[in-house]
């Protein structure tokens, strides 16, 4: 046998395998199809759910503050610099925003809750909030939809705090249906020039899941033993609830269609290496070995099954893309981490579909079959 | 003739047929399962995010304003206008009434806690005593407390709802009160009350203590609750159950009493997300718009209605949970629909590969076929009517597995919390949605390989394939 390579290298197995995938263009291209089309869904599925918890945390991102630190006791303020630390210590990428409290009375005589604080940071953590514009006046008020009611001026809105009076810009009104809408917000300088108090509660939003909050949350409290810090429950619980579900949906999801995708790509192959029985048989008739054609056949298919997931890969990052882009208005940039996964499970496809017939054709005379029976 | 080619054909060839038919129905169980989960997933996540709480608040159309700061009220309003029990039955009667999932009625009232036993000077009585704005209360034995009343299981028109509903994230030790007074011992009359965690903790009470709240009225403690929030220092008590509270000036006359009503409403309602027809202003828009946007289930829309239905009340959207909610519920199943498309396409290609190998490996028949005289026609038929039989058997099979398997996934993920209950198993609109996908993508991929086998000369199909 190995004489009869070396005498005729023209038969070579590279020789054999390009042959055998040109001679039977149609037949390999419906392979490779099959291939591309299994690797190209397996790289869009793994590529979006590798990312879905991102995508899911930042759309959770919206709803706000997840942390909030107050001052326990009336009277008594925030160590100076606190800010600073606080953004430290709950990392970089978190939301913070500062809020003081004062009762101060409006031109109708009707008490109303002033609050100060960062309008900058709060349109970022509370996008909710309703408002013809964000205020950037150092002296600008915005009113609560419902305490606006008890303004007699909204333009010049007059407030007394402790006998102090003041007169502030008003900056439209401002409507959450919540108690945001009964309140007065003005920037965190002109407040605590007027009332002498500074922030007395800190919102914060810790990006990530409950895991991330639990993390920030020790690391606050221990470097702010004398605060209060709660986390708001609802919230943390609820995105990890509902974050843990939509993943395991994916899962379930990815794994089914996966399944599906495999076994029909399986089916098709199977079939198409079924019917070179009489390539099989002549090869056996001149002398081929079972373990040369096995390798002859697994060989092929690996080659189709590697050239599936280059095109497959690239296809199925393009789809992951795409639907990313379509459902969550960002991008799913491609990854890398996905591509041994995707190798993998198209070579098993491609092994199974070359080994399953291989089995069957093996108890198989080559003469009978040969013959056409 | 034609029957019994197509018999002996599915008799004959069963490996051929099993595998065009596992292929089909593999896809259609795929297929049906993403689909029925796609459809359910917006009422499973609605349910989900039901843990934030009311997405619609009704309050009193105010002539007072809230001095609220951290959940505290600060100066609490005495008088002021309240919306009546009675009222809430009009909630039953706007047009996306079966859209309300949850209700809770709410009436607090601040009060004072005496704390120290002022008669012994000791440090603390454990019969401590509630007083409701009684300003006599006002000395340094005492610190505010607000007692809030609740509905905690109460029978609403279908539903039986109340705070525990729409506060899931409130935990609970013991038990809710029964809406009822109970056989007293220490007092006139009783109540079963529960107090928040954190005041418990303060007054050193337990499940089992009681308190004394006003002269006559005994709170007994079934349940302590923690829901990290300002509700944590509060005492919670069954809003059906107080009578009329006395008002008390400086002197201990007393000058008139307060009915028991209600402060605040939240109103969890199913709604659609809001888009940029729910944000225009419903007076402003032409009668037949109006009536469009009356009659869509937008948060706006829902709280328009109950304004209408209740006269003097406000309600307005909670837009940190409505504009939020309706975002992420937007996102997953929009993800959902997107990946059920996927998996349509996929295993349409590959459902639509197998048919065209199963079709490819019988050119031999072809060629025999029409060398006897069977017309071009005639095969076609043949060929379709057998493919069309297994798509419509393998769709129907893989519809039943798809389903099982959807509700069965739906069932293990959203488990234990009454979401897992969506609809029947069996959605019927999908049995006739997914066959005829089945039998679409089954003849479409079978056609090229039909069309190419009748095209070739059948001497020379039959000459080169033995």
């Amino acid at each position: 046998m190995t004489d009869r390579t070396t005498h005729k290298p023209q038969l070579s197995f590279i020789g054999m395998l390009r042959r055998s995938l040109v001679h039977r263009r149609a037949r390999s291209l419906s392979a490779l199809v099959a291939l591309t089309v299994s690797a190209a869904v397996a790289t869009a599925l793994l590529t979006l759910y590798a990312d879905l918890n991102a995508k899911l945390h930042k759309e959770f991102r919206n709803f706000g503050a997840n942390v909030v630190v107050t001052v326990p006791t009336s009277g008594s303020v925030l160590p100076p610099n606190a800010l600073a630390d606080i953004q430290k210590t709950a990392g970089s990428d978190a939301l913070i925003a500062p809020f003081g409290y004062a009762v101060a009375t409006t031109d109708r005589g009707t008490s109303v809750v002033v609050a100060g604080t960062d309008f900058g940071a709060v349109e970022r953590l509370d996008s909710w909030w309703q408002l013809p514009h964000w205020p950037t006046a150092p002296d600008a008020a915005l009113l609560g939809d419902r305490a606006a009611n008890f303004i007699a001026d909204e333009h010049a809105v007059k407030l007394t705090y402790a006998g102090r009076a003041i007169t502030l810009a008003g900056a439209g009104r401002l409507k959450t249906g919540g108690d945001e809408d009964s309140r007065i917000y003005i920037p965190m300088p002109a407040f605590t020039k007027w009332t002498g108090i500074g922030p007395t509660v800190i919102e914060i939003q810790i990006p990530g899941g409950a895991a991330a909050v639990e993390a920030a949350l020790t690391r606050l409290r221990a470097q702010f033993p004398a605060l209060q810090i709660q986390p708001v429950r609802q919230l943390v619980e609820g995105e990890s609830r509902i974050v843990d579900r939509t993943h395991s949906l994916m899962y379930g999801s990815v794994l089914l269609i996966a399944l599906t995708v495999a076994v029909s790509v399986l089916a098709t192959l199977s079939a198409s290496v079924l019917e070179r029985r009489r390539d099989f048989a002549l090869m056996k008739a001149l002398g081929g070995s079972q373990t040369q054609l096995m390798a002859m056949f697994l060989l092929e298919a690996l080659v189709l099954a590697l050239a599936g997931v280059v095109l497959g890969y690239i296809a199925g990052s393009a789809a992951a893309w795409g639907i990313s882009q379509a459902n969550f208005h960002t991008a799913t940039l491609p990854r890398l981490s996905v591509l041994p996964l995707v190798l993998l499970l198209n070579v098993a496809i491609a092994a199974l579909a070359a080994f399953f017939p291989v089995r069957v054709l093996r108890g198989l005379q080559p003469a009978a079959l040969l013959k056409g029976e | 003739m034609f029957f019994r080619l197509l018999w002996e054909s599915f008799r004959r060839q069963r490996r051929r047929k099993a595998l065009a038919g596992l292929a089909i129905l593999l896809g259609t169980t795929a297929v049906t399962a993403m689909l029925a989960l796609a459809t359910t997933i917006g009422d499973r996540i609605h349910k989900e995010l039901a843990v934030y709480g009311a997405n619609i608040v009704i309050s009193p159309k105010a002539d007072l304003l809230d001095v609220k700061i951290g959940g505290v009220d600060i100066k609490p309003s005495t008088g002021g206008s309240y919306l009546h029990e009675s009222d809430l039955k009009k909630l039953q009667t706007i047009f996306w009434a079966n859209n309300i999932t949850g209700v809770s009625p709410e009436f607090s009232m601040a009060g004072r806690m005496l704390v120290r036993n002022t008669a012994t000077g000791g440090p603390f009585d454990p019969h401590v005593i509630w007083h409701w704005n009684d300003l006599r209360m006002e000395s340094p034995e005492t610190f505010p407390v607000t007692a809030t009343g609740y509905w905690f299981h109460h029978p609403f028109g279908q539903l039986v709802t109340g705070a525990p509903q729409l506060h899931p994230w409130w935990k609970l030790q013991g038990r809710w009160p029964v809406e009822r007074s109970i056989p007293s011992i220490h007092a006139e009359e009783a109540q079963e009350i529960v107090l928040g965690s954190a005041l418990a903790k303060r007054l050193g009470l337990k499940i089992g203590d009681w308190i004394s709240m006003g002269k006559e009225i005994e709170g007994d403690i079934v349940g302590i609750v923690n829901t990290g929030d300002a509700t944590d220092q509060q005492i919670l008590y069954p809003l059906d159950a107080l009578a009329p509270i006395p008002q008390f000036d400086t002197n201990g006359k007393q000058v008139g009493q307060v009915p028991i009503d209600i402060s605040r409403v939240d109103v969890s309602a199913r709604t659609k997300p809001e888009d940029a027809f729910a944000r225009k202003d419903p007076d402003t828009l032409s009668p037949q718009q109006h009536e469009i946007w009356y009659c869509r289930p937008y948060a706006n829309s829902i709280a328009y209605q109950i304004r209408e239905a209740i006269p003097g009340a406000q309600a307005e959207q909670v837009r940190r949970v409505e504009q939020n909610e309706g975002n992420v519920l937007e996102r997953i199943s929009g993800l959902m629909w997107l990946i059920s498309a996927a998996a349509l396409l996929a295993a349409g290609f590959a459902v639509s590969a197998a048919m065209a190998t199963a079709i490819l490996e019988r050119r031999a028949e072809i060629g025999l076929m029409r060398s006897l005289g069977a017309s071009k026609g005639a095969i076609a038929f043949l060929f379709y009517a057998e493919t069309g039989l297994l798509a419509i058997f393998a769709g129907t099979v893989g519809y039943l597995f798809g389903s099982g398997l959807a509700a069965w996934l739906g069932a293990r993920i959203f488990a234990g919390d009454g979401a897992a209950t969506v609809g029947p198993v069996l959605n019927p609109v999908l049995l006739p949605v997914v066959v005829a996908l089945a039998l679409i993508v089954a003849i479409a991929g079978s056609t090229p390989s039909i069309r190419t086998s009748l095209e070739m000369d059948p001497s020379a199909i039959l000459r080169a394939d033995a």
